[in-house]
Order: structure tokens, then sequence, then C-alpha cells
């Protein structure tokens, strides 16, 4: 493999010309007119312009980018995560002009991708699912069976949504009757089908996921787990590893799962089975996610493993060099989502020009950000500035590497969510490892101080 | 500095100034391949250039940066750059050629499709601005109009 195109944009794609810069591969990036001044742009090889600044007239234009990647002759592209990266029709498309997509297959983004075939998929072979309807629910009649089968409260569920987007939850059979319908119609508005299932909604669970490497000589290991329990709305703010409610035996059974998971699912690359874990520390598999995920650095900041290159070693034919038995989990590792947000406002996107940035430094500190002194940040993407991630030999000195590390870390003319993890990273339940994704909900209801 | 990788060097103190340029022998070379944005400021590594595996000799530029008042005919995709519909024909348009929205003035080939590509304004071709074969990206300049 000689030369990548990289389809992102932001801090991944400077992640991803790291990696190939490691590898002694060359970069292509592509950009829309709104990240001329981005700076993986600037540090990759070479780079073309695709389109306009909407995500619609640039990023999600899988045909300018097949036509940038003919044109530069490139032999791969990687995806990222987000736009096109789970895209069967892209990866589909990516292979019949010959160029290696850095990911699974069509068939099994596909597979993986409709929630409802993912979780029979994985049930065949002994995963754990929630109970729940066998498939695809076609009345109301048949949905009021199955919830009163599994018990309620369940959980309705879009079989194309996933990322915590197209869910209804019922709490008895009156409330079923109507949010089956309104699930029906919410899924075919927003993702042009309006197929759903229903499983058994699990109170206050962890949000639990492994980390799997699959390569094209049959092997599967997994890395280890991340605890993303810190959500608002279904959206990650702080992730760590290793999961401080999983013991060895856990993770051993649930890693088990994951890597037979894969298998069925006839993966290839770097994947994320994503499970929920309650009280009882008894798991069910959520879904299964096809692409490298934003909170990746911190199972590399455990493991050791670099995972952006694996992915590029495995799309080149290579195997992976390790067994399961080589992967230990020598720190701990804490990542925190630093988007330009304001958490005083309800979140309100603050895009503008950073006029003064600062970067946190230091034993044990890492940060993957674009980000820089009077870099603007454009209005038509996500809010991401970048992932502040710290590590140590405890779950404690992780901690307060992380509190020292937001103090110090300035970013200036735009709103930032760092007064608010701050304030999550000191605060009791959280340092007592005891956080549930019920947790944000319930700290933001208490008001909390943050400036 | 011959020893360092520096080519530029350039110190300021209260009474003091001191610049020092190396001449490479060679014409200053964009390190930013192809494209040179206006820095507003950079990152860490300060004046320092990044370092550049040489420009691609055929990659795709970027869209001009200069703030000119010229009126261009610019690329609507991402192709190869063809000034006829086959190499038989003759091209499209020439120099001083009068132009209305919509004459076919290219092709922009993509995907083993050949696209007819329209000026979408009248004018006169002043200058072309690519070559027969050449890459191009969204965005730019084809043809200037006068």
């Amino acid at each position: 493999m000689q030369k990548v195109l990289i389809a992102n944009r932001g801090e991944i794609a400077l992640r991803i010309v790291r990696a190939c810069r490691e590898l002694g591969i060359k970069t292509l990036a592509v950009y829309s007119e709104a990240d001329v001044e981005s700076l993986h742009v600037q540090l990759a090889d070479e780079a073309i312009c695709i389109g306009g600044p909407q995500s619609f007239e640039s990023y999600l234009r899988a045909d300018r980018i097949i036509s940038a990647a003919e044109i530069a002759d490139v032999d791969a592209i990687h995806p990222g995560y987000g736009f096109l990266a789970e895209n069967a029709d892209f990866a589909e498309q990516c292979e019949s002009c010959n160029i290696k997509f850095i990911g699974p297959s069509a068939n099994a983004i596909r597979k993986m991708g409709d929630k409802a075939v993912a979780k029979d998929t994985v049930q065949k072979v002994g995963v754990p699912v929630c109970g729940g309807s066998d498939g695809v629910i076609e009345s109301e009649d048949r949905a009021t069976k199955i919830a009163s089968s599994v018990g309620y409260p369940v959980m309705i569920k879009a079989v194309a949504g996933g990322g915590g987007k197209g869910m209804r939850i019922a709490h008895n059979e009156i409330s079923l009757r109507k949010e089956f319908h309104v699930a029906r119609n919410e899924a075919e508005k927003a993702f042009g089908n309006g197929d759903v299932f229903i499983e058994k909604f699990i109170e206050n669970p962890r949000h639990v996921e492994f980390q799997i490497l699959a390569d094209q000589h049959g092997n599967v290991i997994h890395l280890g787990e991340r605890d993303c329990s810190i959500q608002r709305r279904h959206q990650k703010l702080i992730e760590e590893a290793p999961s401080p409610f999983i013991d060895p035996q856990l993770r051993a059974r649930m890693g088990e799962a994951a890597v037979n998971a894969a298998r069925a699912a006839d993966y290839e690359g770097a994947g994320t089975i994503e499970f929920l874990v309650n009280d009882q520390r008894e798991f069910f598999f959520l879904e299964m996610n096809t692409r490298i995920q934003v909170e990746h650095p911190v199972t590399e900041e455990v493991t050791g493993v670099d995972l952006i290159k694996q992915q590029i070693l495995i799309a080149s034919g290579e195997p992976i060099a390790f067994t399961q038995n080589d992967v230990q989990f020598n720190y701990h590792a804490i990542e925190c989502r630093i988007n330009a947000e304001d958490p005083s406002r309800n979140f309100i996107p603050s895009p503008g020009c950073i006029d003064l940035y600062y970067a946190p430094g230091g034993h044990g500190v890492r940060l993957d950000s674009h980000a820089y002194g009077g870099y603007i940040i454009p209005p038509y993407y996500d809010s991401m500035i970048g992932k502040l991630i710290t590590y140590g030999r405890t779950r404690d000195v992780a901690i307060q590497r992380m509190y020292r590390a937001l103090s110090e870390y300035i970013i200036r003319g735009v709103k930032t969510t760092i007064p608010l993890q701050k304030a999550i990273i000191s605060d009791p339940k959280f340092q007592a490892g005891k956080a549930t994704t019920a947790f944000m909900e319930d700290f933001l209801e208490r008001k909390p101080k943050f400036d | 500095m011959k020893k360092s990788d520096l080519s530029e060097f350039g110190v300021e103190e209260e009474n003091f100034k001191l610049k020092i340029r190396r001449d490479t022998g060679k014409e200053a070379q964009p390190h930013i391949v192809n494209y040179a944005p206006a820095q507003t400021s950079t990152p860490a590594t300060q004046s320092e250039p990044i370092s550049q595996a040489a420009p691609a000799a055929q990659a795709a530029s970027i869209p001009q940066a200069e703030s000119d008042s010229g009126v261009y005919i610019t690329s609507p995709m991402v192709g190869t750059f063809y000034t006829s519909s086959s190499p038989e024909n003759p091209a499209y348009v020439k120099v001083g050629d009068t132009v209305s929205a919509d004459s076919v003035v290219c092709i922009i080939e993509a995907m083993k499709i050949m696209n007819e590509i329209q000026a979408e304004q009248s004018g006169d071709i002043a200058e072309l601005l690519v070559e027969n074969g050449q890459p191009v990206e969204y965005g730019q300049r084809l043809f200037r109009l006068s």
C-alpha cells in the first residue's frame, strides 16, 4: 500500500495522516471549501478539493471522492468515522473500482447495520441479547404480545437506527400502542425505513463496549473494554478503559462474546461490539459498530496497540502480529471529548475563531486535536475541537491527571465543554466508579456550578 | 545554517535585529504541497516549514487563493479535463470564442463517464488555465472570460 485517501476531516483525518506517516504511506486529503485551512489538509502529501462546505456537497459525495482516488491513483481509502464510514454502498463502489476500503466488506456493514439482523446474527453464536422480538414487528397487536412476554418497560427501536437515534420507551400497554406508531413514523422520516423491533428495556445500565481486531487470515482478538456510560442524550462525553465495573472474569466472558460476534459478522478490520451491563453484571448485546470509533485512544493507551495502524496493516493483508495472550491492560485511561458547545446554555454550538490556544502536556497526557491558534471552527460539521486523553498506572492517577490537563487547556474565542468535564470528573459518584448511563441526567439536574 | 534544515532565520530583540537567508540554489518551493493558505497563525511549529515529500507533479492544484476580479469558469466536479470530446475532434472552444450559458466548453471525465461541462455564463474565452488531460478538482479555474 503506497497511498491512502482520507475520506474525512478534523481530528480523525489528522490521526490517519499520522498513522500513514509512521508506516511510510503517502496521504491524500480530500476536503471541502470550508476546510481549506484545516491542519490535516496542510500536513497531507496531496490535497484535492471535492466540493462546497455542506457535507452533502463534499464529504458525503462518494462520486467525487472516488474520482479523486482515481486521478491521484490511491491504493486505499480510509473512511474514518461518520460520513461514509458505515455506508455499504460506498464500500461496494470502492471494491468495484479496485480501491481497498479500509474496513469490513459491504456485506458485513449491511449485516451489522440492520439492528434486527445484527441481533439475530450474534444470538445464533451464543451472544446474550436483550429479550424481545425475533425481527421486525408489523403490527401493534404483535408488539403488545411481545412486550407482555418480556415484561415492561420495553424499548421500541428502529432497525435502521443506531448511535442512540430512533428509540422510544413504553412503560405499559397503553403507551406502547401509541409509541409503536410514533416510532415507526419517526424512523420512516429519519432513516427512510419505518421498520421497528422491540427489546426489554434495561434500567440504568452501564454502556460497555469491546474493541476487536480481525484480519484477513481468520484471526480475531479483543483489546478489552471501554466504559462510555457518561452520555448526554446518547452522545458520549467521557470514556474510560478499563471499566471500573468489569472484573477479569467478566472481561474474559464479554471478550469471548465480542470475538464470536465479530466472527459471525465475517468481519475484517477494527470494530466495536457495544453491550449494556446491568447491576447484576449481566451483559446484553446492543449493536456492532463497523468502523473505528471516536474513543479509540483510550484502548490504545491502555494496551499500547496503535489501532489506526492496525486497520491499515490488516487492509494490506498483514496478519495481526500478536495473539490474545499478548494483549495487556497496563494502564488506566480516560478521554474527554472537547466540543465547541456552551454547557451552560443547553450545549448550543459555539463555532468561531480560536484566538488563543494552549494545549496541555506532560507525563500521561495525549491530545488528538486539529485545532490551533487562529483556527476557525466551521459551523457545518460536528463541534468537536479535540479529544483529551490522560492515562496512568491507576484510575485515580488518570483522573487527577485529567483534572490537571483540563485546567491547563486554554481555548479562547469559543465556548467549550471543559468546565463541565472538570465538574464531572470531580464528582464523587464518578470518582467512585459508580456512574451508569443515568449519571448525566442526574448530574445536570443537580445544577452543578461550573464556570 | 547549512548544518540545519533552515533556509531562513530571524531574531529580533530590543536593539537588535538579524535575518539570515541561505540561498539553497533553487527556486523557493512551496512547502505546503500545491497550496499556500493565508496563514493566520501556525501551531506549535512556528516559522519552521512543515517538511513535505516533493510536491506531486500532476496532483490537482487547489483553487487559487489570489483575490483578483477576473471572471472564471470553474470545475463543478473532480476528474480529468479534456478540451474536446475525443482526440480526433477539435477543441470545444479556443481563445477568442464567444460562449453563452449553455455552450459546452470542455469535458471532465470521472469514473469512465465523459461529462460535458457548460459555461453557465456568457463571455469571451480569454485564457485556458489547465492542460488537456490534467486532473482537476472541485472549484478549480478552467477558463478566464473577458
